[in-house]
C-alpha cells in the first residue's frame, strides 16, 4: 500500500522569455503507508514544487502523481491530508483557537483544542496570533496540521524557528504520529531531525531524484575511514578523497586502507589520524549532489 | 455551499481586524453620533422649525419633515454610493492579494476546500462587508432622524443597499485583476477605472455626439459597453433615497447589467485560478 506514488512526475515553469524552467525531472517515488520519509536537498532541488505538485497547489507538466490512492484534485483526498507549509501566512488579529476552529470547519472535522496543549501552545490559547513569536507560528501551525488526524503528514521545515527543546517536542509528536500510523513526509534542512525521525530519505538534486532508500542502506553502503596527514606527499594519488582538514578513505576494507597509507608514507605523508568513517545524511548529501 | 460560506464568513472577520474597515465604521459611528448628540431639530405638528448643529443655527424656514428629511437622504445616499463605495473599494483592496499570498493560498488549497469556493467566498465576504457597512450608516442616518423628527422611512437603507448592486461590479473587477497581478495597489486602480467607466458608460450617448465619427468614437462606443452604469443607477439610489421619481424598471435593468458584468469579471477569475499554479 503506498500513500504517495509519482510516476514520471515532471514540472516546468514558463519564463516570459526563453525556455521553461524545469522544477521537477521525471520523478518516480513510492512512499508506503505508516512510512516518515524524508526529503532532502540542496536550495531549489526542487522539493517544495514536489509537495505542491502532491496537494494540487501546482499541476504537473509531465508525468502522474497518486495520493492516498487518489489524485491530488481529490477533495476528499485532501480532507485526508494534514500540511505545514514553510511560512504559514497566520491571521494576526485571530486567537489560535479561532484560527484552528476556521480551519476545522473548512476541513469538516471537530475543533480539537488540546491540538494545542499537544503542541505547547495551551498558555496562549486566548493571545492574539500577531503577539506570537516565529516558533509559535510554527507550533501552531503544526495544530493545524494534526486537525483531524490525517492519513498523511506533509510538512515543510516544520522546526524552523523552533528552540532547541521545541525540536524535541516535535519530533515526538511525529513519532507519535507514525505509531499511530500516519504516513510523514518531511522536508528539512536539518538533517539530524530527518535521520531521527524518518525510516525513509529521498535526496533531490536539480529536480532529479538522485538517492533513495531506507537511512540505513543509504549509509551502510558508504562506510570508509576518515585519515588526517601532516607533511608532504601526495596522499590523493593513494586513493584518499581530500576535504577541508581531513582526507576519507571510501573502501572500507583494512587491508586496502593499509596499503593506501604505506603508499602515502612513502610519499614523505605523516599520518596523524585513523578513525572509521561515521557515515550520516549530510555525507550521503554531499555526495550525491557533488 | 457551506464551504463557501465559511470562507465569506472568514473573510468577514478577518476584515473587521483591519484598521482601513474598522477606520470606515468608526467614521459612520462618529457621524452618527455627531448627528445624534448636536444636531438639534425643532418639529412642530410635523414640521421642522428650525435646525442648530454644535448651536449654529442651520436654518429657520418652517418645512415639512418629510420634504426636510428627502434632500438629506438624498446626498447620504450619494455620499454612501460614491464615496462609501470608494473607500470601502480601497479598504478591501488587499483581501484577494492577501489571500492569494505565499503561505496562505498553498495551505487553503491544501484543504478540501475548491478553488471556485475560495474565489466565490471571498467576493460574498466583501459583499456582505459593504452591506453591512451601509446598512449601518444608512439604518444608524434613519434612527437618529426617526426619532428627532418622527419621520419614519426606510427609503435610505433600500437607496444605499441599492447601492451595493454597483459596488458587485467594483469588486467583480478588483478580484479578478488580484488574479494576474497580485497587487492591493493595482486592485484600487482596476476599482477606479470601473468607477470612470461606468460613469463614461452612462453618459454613453452625449459624450459620443461630441466625438468626430470614424476610430475614435467607434472605441469609444464599444469601449465602454461592457461596462455597468453606475452613474445612471447611483441616480436612481439617490432618487429611491428621498422617495422621488424612482424606475423600478430602469433600475432593474441598471442591476442586472451590473451583475452580468459581475458574473463576467467572476467567470475570468475562475479561469485564471482554475490554471494558475502556486
Amino acid at each position: 500500500m503506498t500513500a504517495i506514488q509519482a510516476t514520471g512526475l515532471s514540472k516546468s515553469f514558463p519564463r516570459l522569455f526563453g525556455e521553461p524552467q524545469p522544477a521537477l525531472r521525471a520523478l518516480t517515488l513510492s512512499i508506503p503507508r505508516g512510512s516518515a520519509f524524508g526529503l532532502i536537498g540542496p536550495n531549489g532541488a526542487g522539493k517544495t514544487t514536489f509537495i505542491k505538485l502532491l496537494l494540487g497547489v501546482a499541476r504537473p507538466s509531465g508525468g502522474e502523481v497518486q495520493v492516498l490512492g487518489s489524485t491530488p484534485e481529490d477533495r476528499a483526498v485532501r480532507a485526508r491530508i494534514g500540511y505545514l507549509p514553510e511560512r504559514l501566512h497566520l491571521p494576526d488579529a485571530w486567537t489560535p483557537l479561532q484560527f484552528l476552529a476556521s480551519v476545522a470547519r473548512l476541513k469538516n472535522v471537530p475543533v480539537e483544542p488540546p491540538l494545542l496543549e499537544r503542541v505547547g501552545l495551551g498558555e496562549a490559547t486566548h493571545r492574539k496570533i500577531g503577539g506570537f513569536s516565529k516558533g509559535m507560528r510554527q507550533r501552531l501551525g503544526l495544530a493545524i496540521a494534526l486537525l483531524g488526524k490525517p492519513e498523511l503528514l506533509i510538512l515543510d521545515e516544520p522546526t524552523d524557528g523552533i528552540d532547541p527543546l521545541g525540536r524535541v517536542e516535535v519530533r515526538r509528536i511525529l513519532l507519535e504520529e507514525k505509531a499511530r500510523g500516519a504516513t510523514v513526509l518531511l522536508n528539512s534542512h536539518l538533517l539530524a531531525e530527518t535521520e531521527r525521525v524518518c525510516d525513509r530519505v529521498g535526496i533531490l538534486h536539480l529536480g532529479r531524484l538522485v538517492r533513495e532508500g531506507t537511512l540505513q542502506s543509504l549509509t551502510a553502503q558508504r562506510e570508509g575511514w576518515v585519515v588526517k596527514f601532516t607533511g608532504g606527499g601526495d596522499p590523493a594519488a593513494c586513493g584518499f578523497v581530500p576535504h577541508a582538514d581531513r582526507w576519507t578513505f571510501d573502501r572500507p576494507d583494512v587491508e586496502a586502507l593499509n596499503a593506501a597509507l604505506g603508499k602515502a608514507r612513502e610519499g614523505g605523508a605523516w599520518v596523524t589520524e585513523v578513525l572509521p568513517r561515521a557515515f550520516d545524511l549530510e555525507d550521503v548529501l554531499a555526495e550525491a549532489t557533488r | 455551499m457551506r464551504i463557501t460560506l465559511h470562507v465569506a464568513r472568514d473573510l468577514l472577520r478577518e476584515a473587521l481586524a483591519r484598521n482601513w474597515v474598522l477606520g470606515l465604521l468608526v467614521g459612520i459611528t462618529l457621524v452618527l453620533t455627531v448627528l445624534g448628540l448636536f444636531l438639534r431639530l425643532d418639529v412642530v405638528d410635523g414640521a421642522i422649525a428650525g435646525s442648530k448643529l454644535f448651536g449654529a443655527m442651520l436654518f429657520d424656514d418652517i418645512v415639512s419633515t418629510d420634504k426636510a428629511m428627502r434632500p438629506v437622504y438624498m446626498v447620504a445616499a450619494g455620499i454612501g454610493f460614491f464615496g462609501g463605495a470608494m473607500f470601502l473599494a480601497v479598504a478591501c483592496s488587499d483581501f484577494a492579494p492577501s489571500l492569494l499570498s505565499p503561505g496562505r493560498i498553498e495551505h487553503l488549497l491544501s484543504l478540501p476546500v475548491s478553488r471556485w469556493q475560495l474565489l466565490l467566498g471571498t467576493y460574498l465576504g466583501v459583499l456582505a462587508l459593504s452591506a453591512l457597512c451601509t446598512a449601518y450608516g444608512a439604518l444608524g442616518i434613519t434612527l437618529v432622524f426617526g426619532f428627532k423628527t418622527g419621520f419614519w422611512t426606510t427609503a435610505l437603507l433600500g437607496g444605499s443597499l441599492l447601492g451595493v448592486a454597483g459596488f458587485c461590479a467594483l469588486y467583480a473587477a478588483m478580484l479578478t485583476s488580484a488574479f494576474f497581478v497580485r497587487s492591493a495597489a493595482a486592485s484600487s486602480a482596476v476599482g477606479l477605472l470601473v468607477r470612470v467607466m461606468g460613469i463614461l458608460a452612462s453618459a454613453r450617448a452625449p459624450i459620443e455626439e461630441t466625438l468626430e465619427p470614424g476610430l475614435g468614437r467607434t472605441l469609444f462606443h464599444y469601449g465602454v459597453q461592457p461596462f455597468p452604469r453606475l452613474w445612471k443607477l447611483a441616480e436612481q439610489c439617490i432618487r429611491l433615497a428621498g422617495d422621488e421619481n424612482f424606475n423600478p424598471g430602469l433600475t432593474a435593468r441598471l442591476v442586472a447589467g451590473s451583475l452580468i458584468f459581475s458574473l463576467g469579471m467572476l467567470a475570468i477569475a475562475a479561469w485564471r485560478f482554475e490554471k494558475k499554479d502556486f
